[in-house]
């Protein structure tokens, strides 16, 4: 396709392209939004960076690049356990919890507690 | 793979077969439970079984191979014991169709608790033990409490004509198990929708109902209540509330309202058509002594609505007596007397109940000496004998022990049993006018049959010329004016005709202003139904009370309706202006004030002292036939092949099905 130093913006994110600061720039920056209670940025960390870190050949910035992926997976994790036992908890008690039940939720549904 | 589109019109038209009179039963809920029935969103389908015996239930409980089923039951089979068997299995059970019968049945029916508003009343635990929770006398003896039991599949009910005619061929042809072999696909079924909004109790219900950060706020249940109506022999300045000095009431009261299990069907003959019939017949035989001679106290005539529901009407009269928001107060009421149901009083018998408790007090109990005998030299030298029941006996339900919750008032309620009720269809469908033996001879126009004073008419007439007579004595009326209070059997008998066969007749349509006459349909429906909704009773019964107890006045229309004598008129006099037809109007002192249980505006909606009750809401009640066809062909359908069976059935003589006939 398109060859040279200055690339035209493209829809999917090539890190093949990126000189290897880019990369861990690319992978801190969405390790440190994912504290701002955005876990899915975590998760496309995770994904996104996973061969960069543990399949490619070592480089320089892979160590901190593999510290941010590992990182982002932990955090991963606890946002899934913490949110997967909310979400049960809450569908199986709120019809016994009433009114706090229903201050709780968006929707209620018709015609079943 | 061919796809079968559903959505089409004229595609649904030659599958399905809709329901055209469908009579659901819905969902009511009070502070601690759920009554009633409720279907899924999306309907309940189920392979139509009619029910032949009781044994017959194995098949849709346990034998049958293709539930879920909806049962159809004839009228005898719709029993406690059947129902509640259906009711536990119902994983097998998608609903039920009870067909209603054209004439009563023999047996009893009454699918109200056999003590009818145990806890509203005034026997409690506090009040006396001995007497609470029907120990003494099982008022209802026939009730099998089915209208309180809570169902998760929908209970409709059709009228055995062409239409389930159909539906019981459909059933013959295809779904009947013939010497043990299984029916074979396709299979008649029947889908009914009644999905109701609410759930678990009032107070979850209004407090859904109050919500308002959800996207979507929606109403859920709304609570019962309409509006008393009440009128006075003298005028009571409506506008000043609370205590009126050296004024004394007499309460003459009865009940408008009723049910039955299904919604909107409410004929209510004995338990509430009798009474009231009764009471109005009586106003209207007072109205010329009471403005001759005006007795010493006023007669407050008071029709309560909602009794039904833990006496809704009279605890919201009593309430606002309490609290100063009513015209008089519960210090100005000196007696109170009740009409009950009266219209089956087997050999002309009448019996007089009063409360055993406060006649301990001896105040009390010589006030009540002094009512009785006026009632019984009332009746004299008329066709009725009356007696009091045994000394022990508490009242029965009634709108008076409302008012003996708030404090001893003696008063006596007016019944036509002794003990248990000789109602056998106590608030049922089958509670009408051939239940009062209310018969004209064949071949009478309508007109005819409204001028034609049967014997429940002239029975009833008799009775209301004993109430009148004993009011005017209670309210300290001279003996001379007695023999001309005399009630009048052309009203009784053209009243019964209103509110049992046909409310749409040429002397309501006098009564009712032209802008309310939509309202007028065939039997009248006694349900209280929901505040928002004022129910056609209660405004019958406020134009019926105006024309009978009031008296004509030559005043435009405009100044009718603006509640003026003339353009100089300024003053607010305490009467009221009543519009009825062909330009004349009206004046009375008849009012109507609010029957909405106080607990709905105190918000306690969890509330043990007043009624609580709420009716769901719901989108859409409907139920339709068809024909379904197996699982396998789900997979690989063939749409031609079902069309023919459809119409191959006894479905043939749809339009939609003479256009395949030539295929």
């Amino acid at each position: 396709m398109l060859q040279g130093k200055q690339e035209p913006r493209q829809i999917t994110m090539n890190l093949e392209r990126l000189p290897n600061e880019e990369k861990l720039s690319l992978c801190r920056k969405y390790y440190l939004g994912g504290f701002a209670f955005l876990p899915f940025l975590w998760l496309v960390n995770v994904v996104w960076f996973f061969r960069e870190a543990f399949v490619k050949p070592a480089y320089t910035e892979q160590l901190q690049i593999k510290t941010y992926v590992k990182r982002s997976a932990l955090g991963l994790l606890l946002w899934v356990a913490v949110l997967t036992t909310w979400i049960t908890i809450f569908q199986h008690f709120r019809a016994e919890w009433g009114e706090v039940g229903d201050y709780l939720s968006f929707t209620i549904p018709l015609g079943i507690p | 793979m061919v796809q079968v589109c559903v959505g089409g019109n004229s595609v649904e038209k030659k599958i399905y077969v809709h329901l055209n009179y469908t009579v659901p039963c819905v969902r009511l809920l009070n502070a601690t439970h759920q009554i009633g029935c409720q279907s899924s969103l999306s309907g309940n389908v189920g392979v139509l079984h009619v029910l032949e015996s009781e044994d017959n239930l194995d098949w849709v409980l346990k034998s049958g191979p293709n539930p879920p089923y909806l049962v159809i039951l004839e009228s005898p089979l719709f029993t406690r014991s059947i129902m509640m068997k259906l009711k536990n299995g119902s994983r097998r059970v998608a609903g039920v169709v009870v067909v209603a019968p054209n004439a009563n049945p023999l047996e009893a029916f009454s699918p109200h608790t056999t003590c009818p508003n145990e806890n509203s009343g005034v026997y409690s635990e506090d009040y006396d033990p001995a007497l609470a929770h029907c120990n003494v006398t099982v008022w209802n003896p026939f009730g099998n409490g089915l209208a309180y039991e809570e169902f998760d599949f929908p209970i409709f009910s059709l009228k055995d004509d062409n239409d389930t005619h159909v539906i019981r061929q459909c059933y013959m042809e295809h779904n009947r198990a013939v010497n043990g072999s299984t029916p074979q696909y396709p299979l008649c079924a029947m889908q009914l929708y009644s999905h109701m909004s609410a759930v678990t109790n009032t107070a979850t219900c209004m407090r859904r109902n109050d919500i308002d950060f959800s996207i979507s706020p929606e109403m859920v249940c709304d609570p019962l209540g309409d509006y008393n109506v009440w009128a006075s022999t003298r005028p009571i300045n409506n506008t000043a509330k609370g205590h009126k000095m050296w004024e004394s009431v007499v309460i003459a009261a009865a009940r408008l309202d009723s049910r039955s299990f299904f919604f909107d069907i409410a004929p209510g003959a004995d338990s509430g058509v009798s009474g009231f019939v009764t009471l109005l017949a009586a106003a209207h035989a007072l109205r010329n002594a009471t403005q001759e001679a005006p007795p010493n106290r006023t007669i407050l005539y008071a029709f309560f609505q909602g009794e039904t529901f833990d006496y809704i009407g009279s605890s919201r009269m009593v309430y606002d007596m309490q609290n100063n928001q009513f015209a008089v107060d519960l210090d100005n009421v000196h007696s109170v007397l009740e009409i009950g149901q009266v219209g089956l009083h087997t050999e002309s018998k009448l019996w007089l109940h009063s409360d055993p408790v406060s006649r301990k007090n001896s105040s009390v109990l010589f006030q009540v000496r002094k009512l009785i005998e006026n009632l019984q030299s009332a009746a004299g030298g008329l066709n009725i004998s009356m007696d009091e029941p045994s000394v022990s006996q508490p009242l029965p339900p009634s709108s008076f022990q409302r008012f003996l919750r708030a404090r001893p008032i003696p008063g006596v309620v007016l019944e036509d049993h002794q003990s248990a009720f000789s109602n056998r269809f106590y608030e049922s469908m089958y509670d009408n006018a051939e239940y009062l033996n209310i018969s004209y001879p064949p071949n009478m126009t309508p007109e005819e049959q409204l001028e034609f004073v049967t014997d429940t008419a002239k029975a009833l007439t008799e009775v209301a010329t004993m109430v009148a007579k004993a009011l005017y004595m209670q309210a300290g009326g001279s003996e001379p004016q007695l023999s001309s209070i005399k009630a009048d059997a052309q009203i009784v008998t053209r009243l019964l005709y209103g509110f049992l066969v046909r409310s749409n007749n040429s002397w309501f349509q006098q009564l009712i202003p032209s802008d309310l006459m939509s309202h007028l349909g065939k039997p009248t429906n006694f349900y209280v139904g929901v505040t928002q909704q004022s129910s056609e009773p209660t405004l019958l019964v406020q134009h019926l009370l105006a024309n009978l107890t009031g008296s004509t006045v030559n005043i435009t229309q405009e100044n009718c309706q603006n509640q003026r004598e003339d353009e100089n008129d300024k003053e607010n006099k305490h009467v009221g202006w009543h519009t009825q037809r062909e330009g004349f109007c009206i004046r009375s002192t008849v009012r109507l004030s609010k029957a909405l249980s106080p607990a709905f505006d105190m918000r306690e909606y969890t509330s043990k002292d007043y009624s609580t009750w709420t009716e769901s809401r719901w989108k859409s009640i409907k139920g339709r036939i068809f024909l379904v066809a197996s699982h396998d062909l789900e997979v690989n359908p063939s749409p031609h092949r079902v069309k023919d069976n459809i119409c191959k059935a006894d479905l043939t003589h749809l339009p939609s099905c003479n256009g395949l006939k030539g295929e």
